[in-house]
């Protein structure tokens, strides 16, 4: 079976790394709920979207969880 | 015959193409369905959804009783970032989107989840043909 590229976007990392996820993204500040950023805020969204897009390009060390604050 | 990973394991495929042309899927947890498709059973339900990537996020709607929903019932965005990716789409960031999203519900079975669900799930997920799956939860 062939694999397919995959990257998580979590605010329970603790939780979320337990599955071993091969790349994921926890942005710092925000909780369940709204995982991908404050309502109406497309530049954010956008933003956090990226930045876990960014890391199926640019990976780290399959495993890594990268943590990032957003504003 | 079944491969299984063993629990050190870490599952790992690289990306075939540069992120620009890439096709992106987005694969979440969060109880997210398009109408008229059903609501999930928020008490547990081992099903999901296919939900078309062309559909704005203020046509979908979730059923949940297990994160806040103050943000998401404003930009539903903030948990499935449907409209985003699309946003990507036209500034050629990405190559495309898949013609389907896919969501599954709560549930707290998740042996069921790994041997019912999964499978026949991952198996819609590759008919897609996506490059990249970015999986979100709530």
């Amino acid at each position: 079976m062939q694999g397919i590229s995959t990257v998580l976007i979590t605010v329970e990392p603790e939780e979320s790394m337990q599955a071993r996820p091969p790349r994921a993204l926890a942005p710092r500040g925000y909780t369940a709920g709204h995982s991908l950023g404050r309502a109406s805020d497309a530049a954010l969204q956008s933003r956090i979207l990226s930045d876990a897009l960014e890391l199926l390009e640019h990976p780290p060390e399959p495993g890594t969880l990268v943590t990032r604050e957003y504003a | 015959m079944a491969l299984e990973l063993t629990r050190y394991c870490i599952p790992w495929t690289p990306l075939r193409r540069k992120l620009r042309d890439a096709t992106v899927m987005l694969v979440s947890t969060a109880g997210i369905y398009h109408p008229p498709d059903p609501p999930f059973e928020v008490e547990g339900d081992l099903s999901y959804r296919r939900i078309p990537s062309s559909a704005p996020a203020a046509e979908l709607r979730y059923a949940d009783a297990h994160y806040p929903h103050d943000f998401i019932d404003v930009d539903l965005n903030c948990v499935f970032p449907t409209d985003r990716l699309r946003d990507l789409v036209r500034e050629e960031r990405i190559g495309s989107v898949t013609e389907f999203h896919f969501s599954t519900g709560f549930t707290m079975a998740l042996r069921d989840l790994r041997d019912q669900t999964v499978p026949t799930l991952v198996a819609e997920v590759a008919q897609q043909r996506p490059d990249a799956v970015v999986l979100t939860g709530g």
